[in-house]
């Protein structure tokens, strides 16, 4: 029963603090989960609420105040219950596995949700993301993000890098940021997930999201003039010309 | 002696052309990009729209050998000037499985690695993306792949 009343708290600071955004509806189902007694199914909520936790290191002060909480909590029950030392101890080894940054988180892993998330933390303006059908045998999402300067952009490129470098599984390949001279212009190809990082006066040049929503009915493809081959045209003529 | 056989195995070589035709195509043999290889731009950049007496060149490979496959970045001489571009197809045969294209295809390039046109109608080759350098943006305002 602690175990719900105590993570019921926690969830009421993390909504306060307006964190995870996209993790609120989340975790207001697994309140009403909770009534039905299903507890293993709540400290698993709870457990990815702290695991992204880890994605934030700037965050970290807030954590150590919640580690505090949940440990005087625990001190709490102890007091009034009988528990036995080992299992507190158990569970503040795991929070000390938890909190060791060197170590990858294997429980989650880097999927869009968690991208979009990390972006609106990093104030990205007009995160666009589109789905890409399978045929077109690219990617799964295409994602075209604007920031406020070439800074900006570079420092979200950064900290996208970083927390995937941090989530990512043993068999993931790596991921670089590419055009890192350019200014106006970043991407990243994770994969199953590619992000373009562009200024707002870029993105009005390339319109990537007309492009990728109207794949054949783009206006600037239609607008090519069709290219002709000339009436004397004969392939491979051109080879022993001289000039 | 041997003039005659020769001249004999000449008639008989006249002979079969006439009889038969080969049972294969033949075409020229097609070598990488290299220096002084006239190219095709395939972006709608107003640089490579243009029409101009001569046909763009590339005047000079980044690459340890002279030789440009896909991918590389070449240095074209284009309406009188330079400007760099990015290889995304060539009339060589490659790897087996990798698409070979019946022109030198060529994008151009900015400095800092952004594309100078916005669209790319020809379609571009998959394996682009496994190599490793700066294609996702070809990649993305590319419009069929290959």
């Amino acid at each position: 029963m602690y175990v719900l009343h105590c993570s019921r708290q926690f969830v009421s600071q993390i909504l306060s603090h307006n964190v995870l955004r996209g993790y609120t509806g989340v975790v207001r189902g697994a309140c009403l989960i909770s009534k039905a007694r299903r507890s293993t199914t709540f400290l698993y909520r709870r457990y990815t609420c702290l695991a992204s936790q880890q994605m934030h290191p700037h965050l970290s002060a807030f954590y150590n105040g919640i580690r505090r909480y949940y440990a005087d909590l625990h001190n709490e029950e102890n007091v009034l219950k009988s528990d036995s030392p080992g299992k507190l101890l158990a569970q503040q080894d795991e929070y000390e596995m938890q909190s060791d940054s060197s170590q990858r988180n294997p429980q989650e892993d880097f999927n869009i949700s968690v991208l979009v998330s990390l972006l609106r933390q990093e104030n990205a303006a007009d995160i666009c993301v589109i789905k890409v059908p399978e045929d077109i045998k690219y990617t799964d999402y295409f994602i075209v993000v604007s920031g406020s300067s070439s800074r900006h952009l570079r420092a979200m490129a950064l900290y996208a890098i970083k927390v995937y470098k941090y989530m990512k599984k043993d068999g993931d390949p790596h991921a670089n940021i590419e055009g890192k001279d350019a200014e106006d212009w970043m991407c990243i190809d994770f994969g199953r997930m590619v992000v373009h990082f562009m200024l707002p006066e870029t993105r009005e040049v390339y319109e990537l999201e007309k492009l990728w929503t109207l794949r054949s009915l783009d206006e600037q493809l239609s607008s090519i003039p069709v290219e002709t081959l000339p009436e004397d045209f004969i392939y491979g003529a051109d080879v022993n010309v001289t000039k | 002696m041997a003039l005659i056989s020769r001249s004999c195995s000449g008639f008989l070589a006249q002979l079969s052309s006439l009889t038969h035709h080969k049972a294969f195509s033949v075409s020229t043999a097609a070598a990488a990009i290299q220096k002084m290889t006239r190219v095709r731009v395939v972006d709608n950049s107003p640089l490579g729209s243009t029409p101009w007496h001569r046909s763009p060149r590339v005047i000079h490979v980044y690459t340890k050998n002279g030789v440009g496959k896909v991918g590389d970045r070449v240095l074209l001489a284009i309406k009188g000037g330079k400007k760099k571009a990015l290889i995304v197809g060539h009339k060589m045969p490659g790897e087996r499985m990798n698409p070979r294209f019946d022109s030198n295809n060529v994008v151009l390039i900015e400095d800092n690695g952004n594309p100078t046109g916005t669209r790319i109608k020809v379609p571009l080759p998959t394996h682009l993306r496994k190599m490793e350098g700066d294609y996702s943006k070809l990649l993305a305002i590319a419009s069929r792949f290959v």
